[in-house]
């Protein structure tokens, strides 16, 4: 089982091109126009997302247990 | 609002439907999340000559770049096929231009057109989409339609919430990264490809010229790799001593090759283009493929509405898959088996291969090329090159 993360953005390289809500099998990311949204109660973890990026805009923090 | 279409999503797909729907007789929208249709754009922009009278859209020098008459491709070591025609072959585009004309040409047939206008979810009444919700300069609106089309892009948010299946596993996309450069050397009437694992994994690096010394310089590389598109790009600039300090815009985004959507209608919903993964997993170009899958799912769209029959629009299916679908899957076998191709199968291929071949390629006739193959010394002496190139006919 993957270890429970939450991805997370760096504003700065992200070009919201929507690459990463693309490839998200579970529509855990949203972006629109203008920002960049994750809704942790649908991720499952895969990394996908973070993998897909050209830019390497996104990563993974580790969850605590119970979060 | 109430429509009897509309269409999520401006690139080139939606505007394909909304002209042609509207054109009919119809009502249409047409929006998209962008405040300027076409900006930024997510494309190579090289499309075949013939697209322009197959689709019927005007050839405007506004949007017209350049001409291009062949291709040269470069293998890992540096071997070299050139494919010249005398006549022009293909065309340039600026798509920032090119979308926003798309978008006119379907105003222009009576469609509506709203920028900045993006869709957020779908309006369900009675277990079917009756519409969607939208934010148009943040003002929250519904819009209701008889047809509601998802050419939404990658992302096919619209699509997934109307319970059409567009997944496809993080193998069948590509992520790329392109620069829009000031950048000398090259042939402008060529476009360029270099291949090579350590050069693109999967994919490829291309210059696509605009003007004499200004390309489209790009990459796109299987989206599972640990690297980075971007990464690539800028070791392969390095690698060739290009300068990368005239950058006039970056562009990124994510490509569909393969993983084509089953089902492209469900009840009064259709989905088309890159959301459809409706892209050729060769080249990753899906502009095209765009076109002709947004002819086929207008034409369907205005016989349901003619004859008030919505389950007509199982027809862009089948069609679909019937014609171009067919054609794609074939072409996604062929992208399978060259992911296996060594730097030195490359090396060989490039080598070998005459311009005639190449030809052959660009026109996807693979067939007879690769019986020219199994015929060479050195494919003959390996076994797993045989087999290889076997799979593929």
């Amino acid at each position: 089982m993957p270890e429970k993360i939450r991805v997370v953005v760096n504003e700065d390289r992200c070009y919201l091109c929507g690459g990463c809500a693309g490839v998200c099998p579970t529509l855990a990311i949203n972006v629109s126009a203008s920002r960049w949204e994750f809704f942790q109660e649908k991720c499952i973890s895969c990394r996908i997302c973070i993998s897909a990026c050209p830019v390497g805009a996104l990563s993974g923090e580790p969850l605590g247990v119970g979060e | 609002m109430k429509y009897d279409v509309v269409v999520v999503g401006a690139g080139i797909a939606g505007p394909i439907v909304a002209r042609n729907v509207a054109k009919a007789g119809f009502s249409v929208l047409l929006i998209d999340k962008k405040p300027a249709i076409g900006t930024p754009k997510q494309c190579a922009e090289g499309i075949s000559m013939t697209v322009f009278k197959k689709y019927d859209i005007p050839y405007d020098r506004r949007y017209i770049n350049r001409e291009i008459y062949g291709a040269k491709l470069y293998s890992p070591s540096g071997y070299e096929l050139e494919l010249r025609y005398k006549e022009a072959s293909g065309v340039i585009l600026e798509r920032k231009v090119f979308d926003k004309m798309l978008a006119y040409y379907a105003a222009k047939a009576g469609a509506d057109v709203l920028a900045r206008t993006e869709a957020v979810d779908v309006i369900k009444k009675g277990g079917r989409v009756a519409g969607i919700k939208a934010k148009h300069e943040d003002e929250p609106v519904e819009i209701y339609a008889d047809v509601i089309v998802a050419a939404d892009g990658v992302e096919s948010k619209i699509a997934r919430k109307a319970g059409i299946n567009t997944y496809a596993p993080p193998h069948e996309f590509d992520s790329s990264y392109e620069y829009e450069m000031l950048i000398e050397g090259f042939d402008p009437d060529l476009i360029h490809l270099w291949f090579g694992n350590e050069v693109a994994p999967r994919g490829y690096v291309w210059v696509f010229p605009k003007d004499e010394d200004r390309a489209n310089v790009g990459i796109g590389i299987n989206s599972d790799n640990p690297q980075t598109a971007k990464y690539y790009l800028d070791k392969w600039l390095k690698e060739n001593n290009i300068p990368a300090k005239k950058l006039l815009e970056i562009n990124v985004g994510v490509v569909p090759v393969g993983g084509f959507v089953k089902e492209l209608a469900k009840d009064n919903v259709v989905v088309v283009g890159d959301a459809a993964r409706q892209v050729n997993p060769m080249h990753g170009g899906g502009m095209a493929e765009a076109m002709e899958a947004g002819t086929i799912a207008s034409k369907w769209i205005v016989k349901a509405l003619e004859e008030e029959n919505i389950s007509l629009l199982q027809n862009y299916t089948k069609e679909w898959w019937e014609t171009d679908g067919k054609r794609l899957e074939k072409v996604l076998k062929v992208r399978k088996v060259t992911e296996k191709l060594t730097d030195e199968d490359l090396d060989l291929f490039i080598q070998v291969l005459g311009s005639a071949d190449a030809e052959k390629i660009a026109s996807g006739n693979y067939g007879g090329v690769i019986k020219a193959l199994l015929k060479h010394p050195k494919v003959i002496l390996s076994p797993r090159r045989i087999k290889l190139l076997r799979e593929l006919l």
